[in-house]
């Protein structure tokens, strides 16, 4: 549950932001972000619906990496 | 950039001339070391130990009781975060053991990801009670502070079981029997509330920590600063993740939970009360808490109210104490299909994670 999922910022409406990953597309809540400088193209780290900070895009593809490796391993686990 | 076996060559290269037990206290760290096979990748001094990382599995059985006989009892909607519908809690046979088990018997229980979900369900159901049963560590406790403050419908209330990680660390520290030589830190926990709340572990117990992300090269960067620092005899915190981890952490979260919450003792499952360890809701918040609005759902008289399963060895297990596999119950009475304690049932709790990547019990004499 810690371990959060980056997304890229598609659009934002106040605290709301639409944000996607690898092709899932999310509501994501801003309001942990108040005061940043949040733009679309953006990406965040989410955890439980809610971006708990930025972050750039390399970060974000090599958590996504890990994520993938995870998921693998949990599916050859089923 | 380094690479994680540039890492693991320069840790392979350091004159480890005795056991060293570095600590985790995530369970996203747990699980990112035991699916990129650290512990065997390692030199054999280097012992990893998962420790108390799983809020999940820390939470009182009381209130997972309470939250059980509120679904079954008071006609509410309870909602969670999926882990927590499997824990199970001491009755006997025949009453409801989990919020799984009440599910099946006609209660309105829902797994839900995100607070938001809690707030969406109350305003779809304005006729109903909803309550929100919250376990989680700071990172998760954030969110849900977020979700008071922007405010939620009058028929909504929290059951709330937040717990704060470093408490834990210090009471293990304090105790004199840590069993661990260094820490890594939480990289998703700093990120909330700051690298420095770690820094005690330098300062007042003189040993290496780092702040860790999720990543192997992340986890490996900290293992090597701390192995390091504990060969060439300096101490300091590092911090392997500052592209997330900020000083001071994110300030508007922090500002939140400090509105939100109140920082109280708290009873940790099977381990007992560890000082400044808990949240609970702050007088402004009360109209929304749940212990308040549903105060009669509670037996504390219970047969073994509080503890873990009977033969069940959970608690040793999150505070690092002995290996999952060391547990006579993993893999034999216990697995994740019919679990019986919580460090099976939830996907931060050790004795899943090392399930999951394939580690079966061990021969017990």
């Amino acid at each position: 549950m810690c371990l959060g999922i980056p997304m890229k910022i598609v659009s934002i409406d106040g605290y709301n932001a639409r944000c996607e990953a690898k092709g899932v597309s999310r509501e994501v809540s801003l309001f942990l972000l108040q005061g940043e400088d949040i733009n679309i193209g953006d990406h965040v780290m989410v955890h439980v619906g809610y971006a708990i900070q930025m972050m750039t895009e390399q970060e974000a593809r090599s958590t996504w990496e890990l994520l993938d490796e995870m998921l693998a391993a949990e599916d050859s686990d089923a | 950039m380094l690479e994680a076996k540039d890492w693991l060559a320069r840790i392979h290269a350091l004159p480890l001339d005795r056991p060293m037990r570095i600590m985790n206290v995530c369970g996203g760290h747990e699980r990112s070391i035991s699916m990129a096979g650290l512990r065997t990748a390692l030199p054999k001094q280097v012992q990893l130990i998962a420790g108390p990382g799983c809020p999940v599995c820390v939470c009182p059985e009381e209130d997972v009781y309470q939250a059980i006989q509120l679904a079954a009892h008071a006609g509410v909607i309870l909602v969670a975060f999926g882990d927590m519908l499997r824990v199970p809690v001491n009755v006997a046979k025949g009453e409801l053991r989990s919020l799984e088990q009440a599910k099946a018997a006609g209660a309105d229980v829902r797994p839900i990801a995100s607070p938001r979900e809690a707030v969406q369900i109350a305003q779809q159901n304005p006729e109903r009670q909803v309550v929100f049963f919250a376990a989680g560590f700071e990172t998760t406790m954030a969110p849900v502070a977020a979700m008071l403050i922007e405010g939620v419908p009058d028929n909504l209330s929290l059951l709330l079981s937040g717990r704060l990680t470093w408490p834990a660390v210090s009471m293990l520290l304090d105790s004199g029997e840590a069993g661990f030589h260094a820490l890594v830190a939480p990289g998703h926990v700093a990120t909330v509330m700051g690298p420095e709340e770690w820094s005690f572990v330098v300062e007042q117990h003189h040993m290496p920590a780092a702040v860790a992300g999720f990543t192997p090269v992340s986890l490996l960067a900290a293992m090597y600063s701390v192995l390091r620092q504990l060969i060439e005899d300096k101490r300091f915190l590092d911090n392997c993740y500052p592209e997330l981890v900020k000083p001071e952490g994110n300030p508007v979260a922090r500002r939140h939970l400090a509105q939100a919450f109140e920082v109280t003792d708290a009873n940790w499952r099977g381990i007992g009360v560890i000082p400044v360890s808990g949240y609970a809701i702050a007088p402004a918040y009360a109209a929304h808490d749940a212990r308040l609005r549903f105060p009669d759902f509670n037996d504390a008289e219970r047969k073994r109210a509080g503890q873990m399963p009977p033969g069940c060895d959970c608690a040793r297990v999150v505070l690092g104490r002995i290996n999952p596999d060391q547990c006579k119950l993993y893999g034999t009475a216990c697995t994740p299909k019919y679990p019986v304690g919580p460090c099976m049932v939830s996907d931060e709790g050790a004795c899943r994670i090392w399930w999951s990547t394939g580690i079966r019990a061990t021969e017990h004499a």
